[in-house]
């Protein structure tokens, strides 16, 4: 194995499980700074992940065996996910593939697994949460397949680390494809991490939850595994709009030394995004997703009416 | 030697369905039609893999002939893998009363007639088996039913529909007949009307039985009625033989089609499929639910051979292979865990007494083995990896992705809305699944009556366990299959064997490697969390009692998507409070999405032929003298006609 492999499947597997939680904390606290308030620092999420470590779980009076491993399962899948996505173009195969399709598929137990355990506690909080989650990821799955669609055309193949090398280089901007591409996965990134206006990840109120609905039945190291399972989404997709539909070089190390500058200004742009704007009404989330789907189908149409 | 197999399987089904008739021998009988379905899976299986095909070749003339070859083998297999564990079931699920033995000796009945379609080799025996493949559950459904009023009204629309539908079947099957074109590609030229007529009256014909949509109308009525284990065949396998129909007459038969032809299968594949899981969601009984689903999953299906007949027409052999291949594994895949739903479905009536969702409720803990079961066939229909679900839409997903790639704008946009389709069809399946498993198995029991649900019978429990053991051996192994069913298209591609899904163009799918991170990554994480639990405690409720009146419904849960949906769905809602001096005594809600195609399409025509049929009774005026006016009229008009020359 090559050292710019090793160095590869370092930085995706270290990058993350470990400092994945770093990218919502750097989110929070330049929205504080942009707010003109001191904020927590960006490790604040690190001793959250302390803190609930040492705390006990509590179990649901009557809840069963779906409940308890939920947790574990979602942060099973993610990390299977955190296996598939690379980082750079000759990134090892870790044995789960790279394939873009399966990392839809691991994402969707993740959040099977979360509704369940929603179900099992009947918690109407939770149930709403789910129930939302659930109603957008439907459009969600639907502007993320056709956003990797574009890059997988434009790649000719669904395997990652052939589609980081395929849009790698200037030459692939030349055609409006990958930027109608881009576009939609923007908006994929900002719901699919469940930040403004899609959701917002300060609030527990009940009118505005989304993704924290289903958590606040779990305490303990359980809550901890459902924290970092939506940080490592944060990583996911961040990684994926960084390798795949933001420009990068064709080097390994090249790509290596742009990702962390890439992942920090989308962090920044995030930042930026949720200072200036509110949290759209639910029903209208879809239509902004829907808005996404068409971007990518106009980019597909580009790619393949040979517009350059 | 697969011959000898098959003939022992039908023979052990014939038997078997004999046996059933007398009271002492009923449940041998039974298990005797259960192990005949056995062989028949292993002779199937067997033929799939099977260098030379068995018995007589196809043949257009109207000589009755039989014979086994690798994609008969391949339904045949799928047909006894779903027949066995669904007549084992039966044991104890029909009681020894006369009805309960004639629905068993029917089950066998039913059973031999779609192995007899799989195995007939010449026009006359397709079409009797096809006609008695739709007859024989329609008199499974009266007898178990005592033909009440709702079973008769059924029967009667899912005759009537898959009747008229099915005139296309004939219309094709004749047609290739008389071109003598069965059993023989390239008779038929490729873009002739010819090929088009047939190709048309296949897909109306074969896909009424199907399900497609808009004519799958029938399915949602007729497949919940039926009793369990007939359910899980109907919608395990005898749809599934339409789809084997149209195989053999879209891929074997009528040679190269057109490629607008395969975009109107994708568009019939993605419609079905979205609408299938659309009105699932919004389903609240289990069977109706069911039945649903089946009909997106033979959505799904259709669009893996939607995109085999794209990218054939496009001269890519290696991706049309895999695109059959995917609609094939599919085809076996939903059998598998369809008929595990349908069953687990029957168990849990047996049980709690009732299949209304709302009603039910934590039967994970009163059933385990039934429920564990059920969840495992709800996760793998939910398309979740490492079942067998995920692996087989893993492949449709990569086939429609690459008949996207295809150079041509038209070719890219339909690949990418039919990806797109299923896409949402899978993200609605897990809505869908994650609705039914909570309202089903998880938390608290929504009635009394549910609260003192127990474990069903051995062979009730075995029977499910079994198919959701195969749901993971399939998930875990789909590239064993995958070679031998690629290698059923009728044009050379070679497909790589592995254990999990490697193809070029793809990142690959290790699902075994998947399934080890999984396994291994929730019991390391669920035994980090430890067993330092703090006692446990009540949902939180704001401080308020949880009381079942306030649960959550399978409405409520699905609201923000009705919500989203309205302007296509149009749900109704009615809500009537009865009033008595300024003071509301009673309330009364209702709320139904109804279904569009039964109200825009099947609605204004049943009303509109009511009408033209009440202007014709008027010709029939009962009274002799008019009868014979109506003949010296039609006399007189025929001589006119002769007269003038209209008749040469």
């Amino acid at each position: 194995m090559t050292s710019t492999a090793i160095a590869g499947a370092a930085v995706q597997l270290v990058g993350g499980i470990v400092l994945a939680p770093l990218l919502p904390g750097l989110i929070q606290y330049w929205k504080a700074r942009l707010q003109g308030r001191p904020g927590p620092s960006p490790l604040q999420p690190y001793r959250e992940l302390r803190r609930l470590w040492r705390k006990s779980t509590v179990d649901v009076a009557g809840a069963t065996a779906v409940y308890r491993l939920a947790p574990s399962l979602a942060a099973a899948s993610l990390l299977g996910a955190i296996g598939l996505v690379p980082v750079v173009a000759d990134s090892p195969d870790l044995g789960v593939g790279h394939d873009v399709i399966a990392l839809i598929g691991l994402l969707a137990i993740a959040r099977f697994a979360l509704a369940a355990a929603a179900w099992d506690t009947g918690s109407g909080f939770s149930l709403m949460g789910a129930s939302r989650d659930l109603t957008i990821s439907v459009f969600t799955e639907v502007a993320l397949l056709l956003a990797v669609t574009v890059a997988a055309i434009v790649t000719r193949t669904t395997s990652l680390t052939g589609m980081i090398s395929g849009t790698a280089g200037g030459h692939v901007w030349s055609s409006p494809a990958l930027p109608l591409g881009t576009a939609a996965f923007a908006l994929v990134v900002i719901a699919e991490t469940g930040r403004q206006p899609f959701d917002n990840p300060d609030t527990h109120l009940e009118l505005t939850m989304i993704h924290e609905g289903p958590l606040l039945e779990y305490a303990g190291r359980d809550l901890a595994y459902l924290h970092w399972v939506s940080a490592a989404r944060h990583w996911l997709l961040l990684v994926l709009a960084a390798v795949l539909f933001l420009p990068h070089p064709h080097g390994t190390w090249a790509q290596l030394a742009l990702l962390p500058a890439e992942l920090v200004a989308m962090c920044a742009a995030l930042a930026v995004a949720e200072t200036l704007m509110v949290k759209m009404r639910l029903l209208l989330a879809p239509r902004l997703l829907g808005i996404a789907a068409v971007v990518a189908l106009l980019g597909i149409v580009a790619r393949q009416a040979g517009i350059s | 030697m697969i011959a000898a197999l098959l003939f022992a399987g039908v023979s052990g089904l014939a038997a078997g369905a004999a046996l059933t008739l007398p009271r002492r021998l009923w449940r041998r009988g039974l298990a005797l039609q259960a192990a005949g379905a056995a062989l028949l899976a292993v002779a199937g299986f067997a033929a799939l893999v099977a260098s030379h095909p068995a018995g007589a070749a196809f043949t257009s003339h109207l000589a009755p002939r039989f014979g086994v070859d690798r994609l008969s083998g391949f339904f045949l297999g799928t047909l006894g893998l779903i027949a066995a564990p669904a007549l084992g079931y039966c044991t104890r699920y029909l009681d020894d009363s006369r009805r309960g033995r004639a629905t068993a000796a029917m089950t066998g009945v039913f059973v031999l007639v779609m192995a007899s379609l799989l195995c007939a080799r010449d026009p006359i025996t397709f079409l009797a088996s096809w006609e008695l493949m739709t007859l024989v559950p329609a008199a499974i459904i009266l007898v178990h039913r005592a033909a009440d009023r709702e079973s008769r009204r059924t029967v009667f629309t899912y005759l009537a529909i898959t009747h008229l539908g099915g005139a296309g079947t004939w219309v094709s099957v004749l047609l290739l007949a008389r071109a003598g074109a069965l059993g023989t590609a390239g008779v038929v030229a490729s873009g002739s009307g010819l090929q088009a007529v047939v190709a048309l009256a296949a897909l109306v014909g074969m896909g009424t039985k199907a399900g497609i949509v808009p004519l799958h109308t029938w399915l949602p009525r007729a497949h919940p009625i039926a009793p369990a284990p007939v359910s899980a065949l109907m919608s395990g396998v005898m749809i599934k033989l339409a789809v084997y129909a149209m195989i053999r007459v879209f891929i074997d038969w009528l040679g190269v089609l057109p490629a607008w032809f395969g975009v109107l299968v994708l568009a019939a594949g993605a419609v079905s499929a979205v609408g299938g899981v659309t009105y699932a969601l919004f389903e609240h009984e289990l069977k109706r639910l069911l039945a649903l689903h089946s009909i997106e999953n033979v959505g799904i299906i259709m669009l893996g051979l939607g995109a085999c007949l794209v990218l054939r027409a496009r001269g890519d052999a290696f991706w049309a292979a895999i695109a059959l291949a995917a609609a094939l594994l599919h085809t076996l895949n939903h059998a598998v865990f369809k008929a595990l739903l349908f069953l687990g479905a029957g168990s849990i009536e047996r049980a709690a007494g009732t299949l209304r969702l709302d009603r039910l409720g934590g039967l994970l803990r009163r059933m385990p083995w039934t429920g564990w079961a059920f969840l495992i066939g709800a996760m793998a229909i939910a398309g979740l990896p490492p079942l067998n679900g995920f692996a087989s839409e893993w492949l449709t997903l990569q086939a429609l992705l690459h008949t996207a790639m295809h150079q041509t704008v038209g070719d890219g946009v339909a690949g990418a809305v039919a990806l797109a389709a299923l896409g949402a069809t899978a993200a609605l399946a897990v809505f869908c699944f994650v609705k039914v498993t909570g309202l089903v198995l998880l938390g608290p029991p929504r009635r009394a009556a549910v609260g003192d649900a127990g474990e069903v019978a051995p062979p009730m429990r075995a029977a499910v366990l079994v198919l959701a053991a195969a749901c993971v051996v399939l998930g875990l192994v789909p590239g064993v299959l995958l070679g031998p069913l690629a290698a059923l298209a009728p044009w050379h591609a070679h497909v790589p064997a592995s254990a999990g899904l490697r193809l070029p163009g793809t990142g690959a799918l290790p699902v075994i490697a998947i399934f080890a991170v999984l396994v291994a990554g929730t019991a390391v994480l669920a035994g980090l969390r430890g067993r330092r639990a703090a006692a446990p405690a009540p949902t939180w409720a704001c401080g308020q009692p949880v009381v079942s009146q306030l649960a959550w419904s399978g409405a409520g849960f699905t609201k923000p998507l009705r919500l989203v949906l309205e302007t296509v769905l149009r749900p109704r809602r009615e809500i009537t409070a009865a009033e008595r001096g300024g003071v509301i005594t009673a309330i009364a809600y209702h709320g139904e999405v109804p279904n569009l195609i039964d109200e825009r399409l099947y609605r204004p025509v049943v009303r509109r032929s009511l009408m033209v049929a009440a202007q014709a009774r008027r010709l029939q005026g009962g009274s002799l003298a008019v009868y014979v006016g109506y003949l010296i009229a039609l006399v007189l008009a025929v001589l006119l006609a002769g007269r003038i020359g209209l008749l040469g």
